[in-house]
C-alpha cells in the first residue's frame, strides 16, 4: 500500500535521508522510531508528498508520489507535526474547507464532516474557532480533517507531542481505534506509544533504516536475554554468590542495585543461546539467601531501540573513524535546515 | 471536462476560504473601513463641488494612491502566513496542484478587493442622481477598470513577494518597493538612451494611468496590466513549487 524505495534527501550538503526503503502492506500499522534529527519527519514528509525526494521513489496505493501526486494524495490522510490549523476558522468550517479541497460533493462533505466530528469527539467544539481550542482538541481536529476523505493510508507525524497526559491518552485511544481498518505510518519518539499501537516498527538513525520488523522478531534478532532477581543476601556471602552466578555458562554480566531493608536487585544479562537459566540461577543461591523474585526480562521496545542505536553508532564508527559524532551533528543540522525535519 | 473541473475546484475552495478569512479577522474590516472613510472624504469635498462640471477624477486619483499601502496589506499574508504557521503543509499534501494553490489564493485576494470597491459605487450613483448636467458615464467606467487593473497588478506583485518569504511584514515592504519601482522607473528612463530607454518606458506605470484618466480603455494597456500580473503569478508558482525541492 505504501512503498518507499531507496529514497534520499539532501539539505544543502547535509545528507539527511540516506537510501531509505520500506514497504507497508495494506492493514499494517507501522511506527517510525528514532531520535530527533534521525530523518523520521523528513521521510514522512516525503511519503506525504510535501518534500520531493532527491533520489528514489515513493508510491501510495500504486500511485507514484512524484508523477501522480494528486491521485496519490487522494488515497492518503496526513497529520503534520504540531498540527497547523487556521485559528480563525470554526471547526465545522475548517472540515468543510478540507472536504472541498479533496473535491467532495456538498452532500458527501456534510455527511463526512458529521461522521468525523462524531468519531473524533468534537461535538462540543464544532462551532468554536480552532484557535481557541486546547491542544488536545486541535490535535483531534487535525485527525478529523485527515480522515474526511476516507483515506486508505494515514500518516501521522508525532501525533501526541506537546499534549498533556490525559490528552495523550485520548489521542492514543483514537489512533488505536483508527488503526483497525487502515494502513498507518506513525512517527514518534514515545516508545510505549508505538509499542501500544503499532504492529511493526522501523528504527531510524543517521538518516538510515537500522532495523525494521515486528517487535517480537526484532527482540530475538538483536540478541541477549536477561533475568531480574531480587534476593536478600547476607553481606558475608554476597561476593561469593555473585561469583557463582558469573560462573554460570551463558551469563554475560550482572548489575546489582540495593533496595531497602537489605534486598538486592540483580540484573543478569545472558546470551540468548543459553536457554532458560532460571533453575541454574536459583541453585546458585546459598540456602541462607531468600529469593523473592526471579523472572526473565521481556525485551522491551526500549531495549531493542537502544541496542539498535548502539549498533548503528558502532557501524558508523567502523565505516569512518570518528565520523559518528559527526553524523549525529549532521542529522541535527538537517533538522535546522529542514525547518524542522 | 471532469478532470479539468476537479483540478481547478480546489482553487475555488481556497479563494472562498481566503475571502472569509479576511472577514473573520479585524484586519479585513479595518482595511475596508479606512478605504471607504478616506475615499468618502475625497468624494464629499473634492467631487461633490457645486458649480463645477461633475467628474469622478479626484476619487479615482485618491483611490489609486490609497491602493499603494492597501494592496500590499491585503496580499502580504496570502502565502507568507501559510509558510510561517505551517498550514501550507496541509495544502501541499492535499490533491491541489501548485497553480491551483497559487491562483486560488490570488482569486481570494481579488474577491476581497472587489468587496472593498463595490461599496464605492454609491459615489457615482449619488453623482448621477444629484448633478446636473449628469456626468459622462465613459470616464467613470474607464476609471473603475483602471482601478481594478491596478489593484489586480498590485495584488499579483504582493502574491509574488508573499510567496518568497514566511515574513508578512517583509512581504509588505517588498511589495511596496516593487510597486514604487513601476511608478518611478520612468524618471530613470529620461537619463538613458536606446533600447534600455524603450524597456524602461515599457515598464513605466504612470503614462498608462493618465491614458485611463482621459477616459480611454486601450487594449494594449489592459494587456500590459494583465500580462504583468500573470508573470508575477507564474513566478509565485515557481517559488511555491521550489519549496518542495529545497
Amino acid at each position: 500500500m505504501v512503498v518507499v524505495d531507496d529514497v534520499h534527501k539532501w539539505f544543502g550538503n547535509v545528507h539527511a535521508v540516506r537510501g531509505v526503503s520500506f514497504e507497508l502492506p495494506a492493514g499494517t500499522v507501522a511506527g517510525l522510531l528514532g531520535h530527533n534529527g534521525a530523518g523520521k519527519s523528513t521521510t514522512i514528509r516525503m511519503v506525504a508528498g510535501y518534500i520531493t525526494p532527491d533520489a528514489g521513489k515513493v508510491s501510495i496505493a500504486g500511485h507514484d508520489m512524484t508523477t501522480a501526486r494528486l491521485a496519490a494524495t487522494r488515497q492518503m490522510g496526513y497529520l503534520p507535526e504540531s498540527t497547523p490549523l487556521y485559528p480563525e476558522m470554526p471547526t465545522r468550517d475548517y472540515l468543510e474547507f478540507r472536504g472541498r479541497l479533496f473535491g467532495l460533493s456538498r452532500a458527501a462533505r456534510r455527511k463526512r464532516a458529521e461522521e468525523v466530528i462524531e468519531r473524533c469527539w468534537l461535538k462540543d467544539v464544532r462551532d468554536r474557532r480552532v484557535g481557541q481550542l486546547s491542544k488536545g482538541y486541535k490535535q483531534r481536529v487535525g485527525l478529523a480533517a485527515s480522515l474526511l476523505h476516507e483515506p486508505r493510508v494515514l500518516l501521522l507525524d508525532e501525533p501526541t507531542s506537546g499534549l498533556d497526559p490525559s490528552q495523550v491518552r485520548e489521542t492514543r485511544d483514537l489512533v488505536r481505534e483508527l488503526a483497525q481498518d487502515r494502513t498507518m505510518l506513525i512517527s514518534s519518539h514515545v516508545l510505549p506509544e508505538v509499542e501500544a499501537i503499532c504492529d511493526r516498527v522501523i528504527i531510524f538513525a543517521g538518516g538510515k533504516v537500522r532495523a525494521a520488523g515486528r517487535v517480537q522478531d526484532l527482540a530475538s534478532s538483536t540478541g541477549a536475554a536477561g533475568y531480574v532477581a531480587e534476593a536478600k543476601l547476607p553481606a558475608s556471602v554476597s561476593l561469593s554468590v555473585l561469583d557463582n552466578l558469573r560462573n554460570i555458562a551463558g551469563v554475560m554480566a550482572i548489575n546489582t542495585s540495593s533496595l531497602d531493608a537489605g534486598w538486592v536487585r540483580l540484573d543478569i544479562q545472558a546470551s540468548r543461546e543459553s536457554g532458560d537459566l532460571r533453575e541454574t540461577i536459583a541453585r546458585a543461591m546459598p540456602a541462607s539467601t531468600i529469593v523473592r523474585e526471579l523472572r526473565p526480562k521481556a525485551a522491551s521496545l526500549e531495549s531493542i531501540f537502544m541496542r539498535v542505536l548502539e549498533q548503528a553508532a558502532r557501524e558508523e564508527g567502523t565505516l569512518a573513524p570518528g565520523a559518528n559524532s559527526q553524523s549525529i551533528a549532521d542529522a541535527a543540522a538537517s533538522n535546522v535546515a529542514g525547518g524542522k525535519s | 471536462m471532469n478532470a479539468v473541473l476537479s483540478h481547478w475546484l480546489p482553487a475555488w475552495a481556497l479563494a472562498r476560504r481566503e475571502l472569509s478569512s479576511y472577514f473573520r479577522q479585524p484586519a479585513g474590516w479595518i482595511i475596508i473601513a479606512l478605504f471607504l472613510l478616506l475615499t468618502g472624504v475625497v468624494f464629499a469635498f473634492a467631487v461633490l463641488v457645486p458649480a463645477r462640471p461633475a467628474s469622478m477624477r479626484a476619487f479615482f486619483d485618491a483611490s489609486g494612491w490609497l491602493l499603494l499601502p492597501v494592496a500590499p496589506a491585503i496580499s502580504m499574508r496570502l502565502l507568507a502566513e501559510e509558510f510561517r504557521t505551517g498550514t501550507v503543509e496541509g495544502l501541499m499534501t492535499a490533491p491541489v496542484s501548485t497553480p491551483a494553490l497559487v491562483l486560488g489564493k490570488f482569486l481570494g485576494s481579488i474577491l476581497f478587493l472587489l468587496a472593498m470597491l463595490i461599496p464605492t459605487l454609491v459615489y457615482p450613483i449619488t453623482l448621477l442622481a444629484v448633478s446636473d448636467p449628469t456626468p459622462d458615464i465613459g470616464p467613470i467606467l474607464a476609471g473603475y477598470s483602471c482601478l481594478l487593473l491596478l489593484g489586480i497588478l498590485y495584488l499579483a506583485l504582493g502574491l509574488l513577494a508573499s510567496s518568497a518569504t514566511s515574513n508578512a511584514t517583509l512581504a509588505f515592504i517588498v511589495t511596496l518597493f516593487l510597486i514604487l519601482a513601476l511608478l518611478l522607473v520612468g524618471t530613470l528612463g529620461r537619463q538613458v538612451e536606446g533600447t534600455l530607454r524603450d524597456i524602461i518606458f515599457a515598464m513605466s506605470l504612470p503614462p498608462r494611468l493618465s491614458d485611463f484618466a482621459k477616459g480611454v480603455i486601450a487594449t494594449n494597456h489592459v494587456a500590459w496590466f494583465l500580462s504583468l500580473s500573470a508573470l508575477a503569478c507564474a513566478f509565485a508558482m515557481i517559488f511555491v513549487q521550489w519549496r518542495r525541492w529545497r
